[in-house]
């Protein structure tokens, strides 16, 4: 039997750092196409209206940015607490509460608003989100509650609050009895910045966010603490950085760049709040993070390839008739092939010769 | 060069699609292409089995003179919107919503789309390329409460509901007023479960409801979980939703409310293709053969067979309307006068529940 | 409430609660041993359609359940590899899982759709089970009794056997396990198998016990109910037991509530179904206050381990 063994490398290694995203994706075409045939569908052309029509046709360009930036900006707010070692995944509540905040603002200020709407919708968003944030950050530091479990509980919670709001309080007096609000007044809707396009004000957000993270990750004295929290916490300590302050603004950044997106969604494409409005979002850009390798430059090209993905499961679907279902399968593959390739970043493959009490 | 590509290339300038898209969607003798969008899975046994079973009926109607598409799981938001252009670039020139939650994506893909066809079911927003239709389901419901009403033992039924919206309220509504013609003690229950597919959940309020003394069971949702209750508890019946479910409940079955949207698929296709098509509410019933009363159970006498099939005549005939009064609201207050009977507007908004429903909080 | 409403009450709720209790079971063992996975929901559905489709195919009920068993173990393994020899992050992993897992057992239940199965029976003969009151106790099926059964051996495996100090061992602290020559990873994978495949008979309550069908998605979120469950449980196998009966009963009272008036239907329906995920963050809080979390809560929960070469 051969069997191998890890090595650690003194440093990540650059070229696996960029090259094994790239080799996921690869992969995935490569064997998708095989298993998919051989199981009696059309794997080549699967993987072509999948990965390469939405790459190919200018048109599908727009959706790529629509979908890709709500799940770039969580995944940069998300990049930043992973770095630090805080694992929100309570992403998809605080964009829920950022998305029900500037709701309220919308329906409070219908009739009355002004060019002061938005971005007062905007600060909603992101206080909405950020409070929810603020819920597992002070059970983190007061209690040492794990925030994974608390943040993943209040995410289920929140889904619910939309529910009874639509139903009840919120609802559309001229919906025909139907759960959901009226629609935004336009001082309310962010506006398209290509006309005859449907790209809204939130993909060059997603960008700029991007950018400024970026800026102030690799830069600034926050980035550094940041990272070096989740790097060496014993060495941030000596080095007078407060653990419970960066779980703090974690949890704040996080929830508040999720409540942005929130905003920006409802704002946006759905011009008003429905019980569809949590889309999986905030759980998508969980793994959006991880294929940008935490880095908010990274989410950017994770965020498109995840919504390639998408884009291109639909294409398929019409054009070739593969199922839904089977798009799921192609895009758990791709995080499969994904998270397998993360360790040849920091370790090495070597193989070694079978020895009699070889442990594993 | 034809009409598609040259709007194709008008809308997105989408000139690296061509050798991708051309293949398939535009070497025939141009069929029109026909696009389906449904909210949830071909495979539900209920409201989107339905609509495909429509859109195949379609198909084998029309022939080479239609080509048909559909996408399925999609969720009721921006990816519906995206969806919808997604079809309507492929070369679709008639596309189905099937959805209530579709509606503002419709709306919104029809103005940048105005030479293409868009029907919206079970919507209400219209423009000059966009449709609704629905179908009367409630004239179903009647001629089950017929039913319901003479089998029942111990006068009481149970309504599975997924969201109080008017259709299901309808639905509710004109199911207690046939029963009560027949029993006026009848009551009914509706439970709402916030939920359109949770089979687990459907099955759990059936028995919940069966355990409190109901004998008679309807249901709102897509699945035939709650009729396999029924078999299983051997309680005196239930309905199939959408489609005969006789093979899950050979017993319990008593009848079932068949969805045939085929028909109007038909015709929708043929208005286009002859250029007669507008924008209308199009909202037919058991007389246009879209609803319709699937086979009886085993355990329905004749006389209650005959007693439903005079209900299901007059509605088809157009003798008998559920909702003419004289009809009371569930606090026992006139709400419909004698003689008079509910508009269809009032019916698309109706929120309030006649007597002999035990409203929920 | 008459006696008969009562037990017909309880025996819903034990319908009800059962999977989550399997499920739950098999992610605590997992938890124990320092591993979080939270691709419980997608196991479940692969259970699911792998039950159905032996129960239509076959006919045989106790072959379902050990196939669903073993085809959750085996999507369990792909999870184990990523994040045990591969070092992935777990949560990431957990989350592809469940997408895997949906879309596996959707592509795989196409054509299975309008076609009913049998549940499986009560256990014992019904002469046992004809008075109500014995009813409770003699009138399940056998996947209720193995719930039960599992209760208590995950509680003598963690607490008695010399492999469960083992799996504790592992779970709190994974380095010094090493260093006293165990395989921390050999465990774990040991630990996610089972709960692979308790997450599999899980899924497989849903055509066997619950409702005789195959629907896509049609664990509709227990999965992640049962995630809830094992943190409110404070990972103790009993207090488990007592919150799968306690989150069955609000899933199902809910219904009850509804269908029979009274005051408790006032309640919006919403609340009820945030109860289970309100409750045990309440709980985590409460544990913490009296901080025997510590004891509790695996240390290395959720932690890569990488040994120092």
């Amino acid at each position: 039997m051969m069997q191998f063994r890890l090595e650690k490398r003194r440093e990540p290694s650059r070229f696996m750092l960029y090259a094994t995203p790239v080799a996921a994706v690869f992969l995935t075409m490569v064997i998708g196409a095989i298993i998919f045939s051989a199981i009696g569908f059309d794997g080549i052309g699967a993987v072509r209206e999948i990965f390469l029509t939405p790459l190919t046709n200018s048109y599908k360009w727009q959706d790529l940015g629509v979908k890709a930036a709500p799940l770039i900006i969580i995944g940069v707010g998300l990049s930043i607490a992973y770095r630090a070692n805080v694992w929100n995944i309570g992403a998809e509540g605080q964009y829920i509460m950022g998305g029900l905040a500037a709701t309220w603002v919308a329906l409070a200020s219908h009739g009355s608003g002004g060019w002061w709407t938005l971005p007062a919708m905007m600060l909603a968003g992101m206080a909405g989100g950020a409070a929810y944030g603020a819920i597992p950050a002070l059970l983190k530091t007061r209690l040492n509650v794990n925030e994974i479990l608390t943040s993943l509980m209040l995410t289920y919670a929140s889904v619910q609050l939309i529910y009874y709001l639509v139903r009840a309080p919120w609802k559309d007096p001229m919906g025909m009895g139907f759960p959901q609000t009226r629609r935004f007044a336009s001082e309310a809707l962010l506006p398209n910045i290509f006309p005859g396009t449907i790209v809204h004000a939130g993909v060059p957000i997603a960008v700029i966010v991007a950018l400024i993270a970026w800026f102030i990750m690799s830069r600034s004295v926050f980035g550094y603490q940041m990272r070096v929290v989740g790097a060496a916490p014993h060495a941030a300590r000596y080095g007078g950085f407060s653990e419970n302050k960066t779980i703090w603004l974690a949890l704040l950044v996080s929830g508040g760049l999720a409540g942005l997106a929130g905003m920006l969604e409802v704002a946006g494409p759905f011009q008003r709040m429905v019980p569809g409005f949590p889309t999986n979002y905030g759980f998508t850009a969980i793994i959006v993070a991880f294929l940008g390798r935490l880095n908010p430059l990274g989410v950017i090209f994770a965020g498109i390839v995840m919504a390639i993905t998408f884009v291109g499961g639909e294409v398929a679907q019409t054009t070739i008739g593969l199922s839904n279902s089977a798009t799921g399968v192609f895009q758990a593959m791709m995080l499969f092939f994904l998270l397998a390739g993360d360790i040849l970043v920091r370790y090495r493959l070597k193989r070694v010769v079978p020895q009699t009490e070889a442990r594993v | 060069m034809t009409l598609n590509r040259r709007n194709l290339l008008k809308i997105g300038g989408a000139a690296a699609a061509l050798p991708l898209l051309g293949s398939k969607a535009f070497a025939q003798t141009e069929p029109l292409k026909v696009g389906f969008v449904l909210v949830g899975t071909i495979n539900d046994n209920g409201w989107n089995y339905a609509h495909n079973q429509g859109r195949l009926y379609l198909e084998e109607q029309l022939g080479d003179a239609v080509e048909t598409v559909y996408v399925e799981n999609v969720p009721e938001g921006p990816d519906c919107e995206r969806v919808l252009r997604e079809l309507a670039q492929q070369g679709c020139k008639l596309i189905f919503a099937t959805s209530f939650g579709f509606g503002d994506s419709v709306i919104k893909v029809a103005e940048q789309f105005p030479d293409i066809t868009f029907e919206h079911a079970t919507g209400y927003m219209r423009a000059d390329n966009v449709g609704t239709y629905n179908a009367r389901f409630h004239e179903g419901r009647a001629v089950c409460g017929t039913i319901a009403g003479h089998m029942s033992q111990t006068g009481k039924a149970g309504y599975i509901g997924s969201f109080p919206i008017p259709e299901v309220v309808m639905g509710i509504n004109s199911f207690v007023l046939a029963a009560r013609k027949i029993n006026p003690d009848f009551t009914i229950t509706p439970v709402y479960i916030s939920t359109w597919n949770d089979p687990a959940k459907e099955a759990d309020a059936a028995r919940a409801m069966i355990d409190q003394g109901i004998d008679i069971i309807a249901q709102h949702t897509d699945g035939p979980a709650a009729l396999q209750v029924a078999e299983e508890r051997g309680i005196v019946g239930g309905f199939g939703q959408g489609a005969d479910m006789s093979a899950f409940a050979p017993q319990a079955q008593l009848t079932s409310i068949i969805d045939n949207w085929g028909p109007h698929y038909v015709k929708t296709a043929q208005a286009v293709l002859d250029g007669t098509w507008e924008s209308k509410d199009s909202w037919p019933g058991l007389a246009e053969g879209e609803v319709q009363i699937g086979p009886y159970g085993p355990k329905v006498p004749e006389a209650v067979i005959a007693a439903a099939e005079a209900v299901k005549n007059g509605q088809i005939d157009g003798s008998f309307n559920i909702f003419t009064g004289p009809i009371n609201d569930h606090t026992g207050a006139e709400k419909v006068a004698a003689g008079v009977t509910l508009t269809d507007a009032e019916l698309l908004s109706m929120d309030w529940y006649v007597e002999g429903v035990i409203p929920p909080a | 409430m008459t006696l008969e409403l009562t037990i017909a009450i309880i025996i819903t709720v034990v319908g009800a609660s059962t999977p989550i209790l399997i499920a739950a079971l098999g992610e605590l063992v997992v938890e124990k041993s320092g591993v979080l996975n939270l691709g419980v929901e997608g196991m479940m559905l692969v259970g699911a359609i792998t039950g159905f489709v032996v129960v239509f195919t076959t006919g045989n009920h106790y072959l379902a359940i050990l196939l669903a068993a073993g085809a959750g173990l085996a999507t369990s393994m792909i999870f184990a590899f990523l994040t045990l020899s591969l070092s992935a992050n777990q949560t990431a992993t957990g989350l592809a899982l469940t997408i895997f897992g949906t879309g596996f057992s959707a592509l795989a239940g196409q054509g299975y759709s309008a076609r009913p199965v049998t549940l499986l029976g009560p256990l014992f003969p019904s002469e046992l089970a004809t008075h109500p009151i014995w009813r409770v106790l003699f009138g399940y099926s056998a996947l209720v009794y193995f719930s039960l059964a599992m209760v208590f051996a995950v509680w003598w495996f963690l607490k008695k056997s010399r492999a469960g100090l083992i799996l504790r061992a592992v779970g709190e602290n994974d380095h010094s396990a090493h260093s006293i020559g165990y395989s921390v990873v050999a465990v774990r994978y040991g630990a996610v198998a089972f709960g692979g495949a308790m997450a599999g008979i899980a899924g497989a309550c849903f055509p066997l016990l619950l409702t005789p069908q195959w629907a896509e998605r049609m664990t509709a979120g227990r999965g992640w109910i049962a995630v809830a469950l094992v943190v409110f449980a404070s990972w103790k196998p009993f207090r488990l037991l007592a919150g799968a009966y306690l989150f069955g009963l609000v899933m199902t009272m809910e219904l009850y509530a509804k269908a029979g008036g009274g005051p408790l239907s006032a309640i919006p329906a919403e609340l009820w179904a945030a109860m289970p995920y309100l409750a045990t963050v309440i709980v985590l809080v409460l544990i913490s206050i009296r901080r025997d979390a510590s004891s509790n809560a695996p240390a290395c929960l959720g932690r890569p381990f990488l040994p120092s070469n």
